[in-house]
């Protein structure tokens, strides 16, 4: 597999928090890049001495081997005022950029990974919701997802059904716009930015925007740690590693409506770098 | 590992190690494979493979006659079909969604699995009974230079070590990776017991030393 | 008494587990350990100089060792956890107790280099922990042959507690636990027990509760 397609969008790359003149050592698609401050400050990302593309966004440095056509996707609930923005910091998980996204699109794994959490038996039922891939965006998005969730939130006291829409920008990031049980009418914000290293390694960086007045920063943090290291050890034991694109080697079903046109997306538009065409 | 021409059969635990209502993972010549006992006893194995996707089914949890997928927790009988799909309560799963099954067979506290259709039965241990199992990161090679003998067409050696007396059923993994099964008389004290298994620690020291210079050369 | 508290650190873990096993309560002070590196700034160096987490503070006392940690939890509130006394049994928790920083150093430095990213030597990492885990696993088969499930005795002891995270989430830094069979049951055995909680990377036992029946729409 080649790195296709996909060259030419932009990936997370560092936390700007965690910026400094030493750099830091990383990957992106299989090429050792140097993420670091410069001079005056600013995020500078090299390729073997070559400068890469730069944008500042979201909490996090990104960057691209390629040239990216487009601007950065827009979150605008970024610049809402009185929301707290959390960078959850990296981790490493051993599996394909496309599974780690495809896997923050399921909701039918809540009540068996994250249990007591974001759902437990016997509310395992998914009920019919809407999947579209917008064609003026470019974007693929589910909307009228709903789940009946023990404790939705680090805010939330009891068990609540929430409500969530979840969208696709970018081959390796999602956002996902969750009920938010201290502002009625309003979105909690939850990202999932992916920074492939290789086809089957990725650096996992979540960020969140949310509506939280109560919960220390830190606890935050620790909120969304807690359920992404619960998917981790799921990730990494999925056989094959790359995400089939071909059907017939994996059995969809009603729930997994976003999944579906999630990787019916990247085959359209050629983004395989963490893919399997053929079933092997 | 025991071959006939249309199949074989691989001493994948010992059934001391897979209690009722508990699933692991095992090898195979065919591949990975969830090796599980009902709640009633009855062991069963299948592709170590969730079709759903792709979840390993090792890491799944036995509830009564049926395994399920620890990912969205869908179920699977004996047979390989699916019995339940959470998600969706209502909906009986199609006879299309299974899981590839082998057959077990379960003698004198070893549990085979056949890969094919194996003719014959797997091979009595005629006397001994299993003491643990434990695997060597080194090939059937490594483990009879280690032993200073040949293992038979079962899989069974026979050494001395420490001038301890030990017999080994072995069943291959990988090229370097081999599991043992350690084998004694059934009427052996604890202290026996516990000096074979160290003897059996020690040859696969052994072995694996001379795995590693032979890989490294 | 106030637990400095890392929700992914496996060290904390033990003392969470130990607490609620034994039904004892803790105040939590979340430390911000990955990405803030709180742990090593002037309010935890000041209680640990070692810049390490777990620490308890109970009065004046401040343990930073989750060995003693374990120890004067079930010392306060279920002596029975630190063994019935007798000399071989002692000196068995001892042996473990002391063993369980091995796992740390090994299995521990593996975990946090493939998923946090910690500079390290990742083969020495593993290979030290395979080490231990074959220890252990040669340990609880003999105790199974003396018939006793745990590490030093038939019923677990804070020996248990503090070999049990690093042990279980050992495949969370590539190291499998795939060839353990002694060390399957021994797992098991402590996720079954009343009380228990899990952490990250340790999933429930779903299999203690009954399959529930379920009517579509009922959700
Ligand atoms: N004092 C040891 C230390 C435990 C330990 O290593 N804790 C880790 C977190 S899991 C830590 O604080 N490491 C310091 C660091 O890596 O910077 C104990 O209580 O067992
Ligand atoms: S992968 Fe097994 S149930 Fe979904």
């Amino acid at each position: 597999m080649t790195q296709d397609a996909m060259i030419d969008e932009w990936y997370p790359v560092g936390l700007v928090s965690q910026l400094d003149s030493f750099g830091r050592k990383t990957a992106l698609m299989g090429e050792p890049i140097d993420v670091a401050s410069d001079a005056d400050g600013n995020a500078r990302v090299t390729a073997n001495g070559r400068t890469l593309p730069v944008c500042v966004r979201y909490g996090h440095v990104w960057s691209s081997l390629g040239q990216p056509q487009k601007e950065l996707f827009a979150i605008p609930e970024a610049d809402q005022p009185g929301r707290r923005f959390v960078d959850v910091g990296v981790v490493r998980v051993r599996c394909s950029p496309l599974r780690a996204v495809e896997n923050f699109l399921d909701i039918a794994h809540f009540p068996f990974v994250h249990t007591d959490i974001l759902g437990s038996e016997p509310h395992t039922e998914v009920q019919n919701y809407k999947v579209e891939i917008r064609e003026d965006a470019d974007e693929v998005w589910a909307t009228q997802v709903k789940f009946y969730q023990p404790q939705a939130a680090r805010s939330a006291s009891g068990g609540i059904t929430t409500e969530y829409m979840y969208r696709v920008p970018a081959p390796t990031c999602s956002v996902l716009y969750k009920t938010c049980p201290p502002r009625p009418g309003e979105w909690d914000v939850i990202t999932l930015f992916v920074q492939p290293l290789a086809e089957d390694l990725c650096d996992v960086w979540p960020w969140m925007a949310l509506f939280d007045d109560e919960s220390s920063m830190t606890d935050l943090i620790h909120f969304q740690q807690t359920i992404f290291l619960q998917d981790r050890s799921i990730l990494e034991n999925q056989i094959p590693r790359l995400l089939p694109l071909d059907p017939g080697m994996e059995i969809p079903t009603r729930a997994d409506l976003t999944s579906v046109a999630y990787r019916r997306w990247l085959k359209r538009h050629g983004y395989t770098y963490g893919a399997q065409l053929v079933a092997q | 590992m025991l071959s006939d021409p249309t199949g074989s059969w691989t001493p994948v635990a010992l059934s001391v190690d897979l209690p009722p209502g508990t699933v692991v993972p095992a090898r195979t010549p065919a591949g990975p494979i969830a090796l599980w006992r009902s709640a009633s006893g009855r062991p069963s194995a299948s592709a170590d493979r969730c079709p759903h996707r792709g979840m390993r089914l090792s890491h799944g949890f036995v509830r009564g006659e049926t395994l399920s997928c620890i990912y969205h927790g869908w179920s699977y009988g004996a047979a390989g079909n699916c019995l339940r799909i959470p998600a969706h309560p209502g909906l009986s799963p199609p006879e299309t969604i299974r899981v590839a099954t082998h057959p077990v067979e379960e003698a004198g506290g070893v549990i085979w699995v056949g890969v094919g259709e194996p003719a014959t039965q797997p091979p009595q241990l005629a006397g001994l009974v299993p003491l643990r199992s434990l695997q060597a990161q080194a090939g059937m090679a490594a483990l009879e230079a280690a032993a200073g003998a040949k293992a038979d067409e079962n899989g069974l050696l026979e050494t001395t070590q420490n001038s301890q007396e030990i017999r080994l059923l072995l069943a291959f993994q990988e090229r370097d990776e081999t599991l043992i099964h350690v084998l004694l008389d059934g009427d052996s004290s604890l202290l026996e017991r516990i000096a074979v298994s160290r003897a059996v620690e020690a040859l696969r020291r052994k072995a694996e030393a001379i795995e590693a210079e032979g890989s490294s050369r | 008494m106030k637990l400095y508290n890392y929700i992914l650190s496996p060290s904390c873990y033990k003392v969470r587990l130990m607490a609620a096993l034994i039904g004892v309560r803790l105040e939590l002070r979340p430390v911000d350990f990955h990405p803030g590196g709180e742990h090593r700034g002037p309010e935890l160096m000041a209680l640990n100089p070692a810049g390490s987490i777990p620490i308890l503070e109970d009065g004046d006392l401040v343990l930073t060792e989750s060995s003693a940690i374990l120890v004067y939890l079930a010392a306060k509130a279920a002596p029975e956890w630190l063994g019935s006394g007798k000399a071989e049994e002692a000196a068995r928790v001892q042996q473990w107790l002391s063993f369980s920083g091995r796992l740390t150093a090994s299995l521990g430095g593996a975990r946090l280099h493939e998923m946090l990213l910690r500079p390290g030597d990742i083969g020495a990492f593993q290979a030290q922990g395979i080490a231990a885990l074959r220890e252990l696993e040669a340990g609880l088969f003999e105790q199974g042959l003396r018939g006793q499930r745990f590490l030093a005795a038939d019923r677990p002891t804070v020996a248990d507690i503090a070999c049990f995270p690093y042990v279980a989430l050992a495949p969370d830094g590539g190291v499998s636990l795939d060839p353990y069979p002694a060390i399957r049951l021994w797992s098991r055995a402590i996720r079954a027990l009343d009380g228990f909680i899990e952490m990250p990377g340790i999933h429930r036992l779903h299999e203690l509760k009954p399959e529930p029946h379920i009517e579509p729409g009922e959700a």
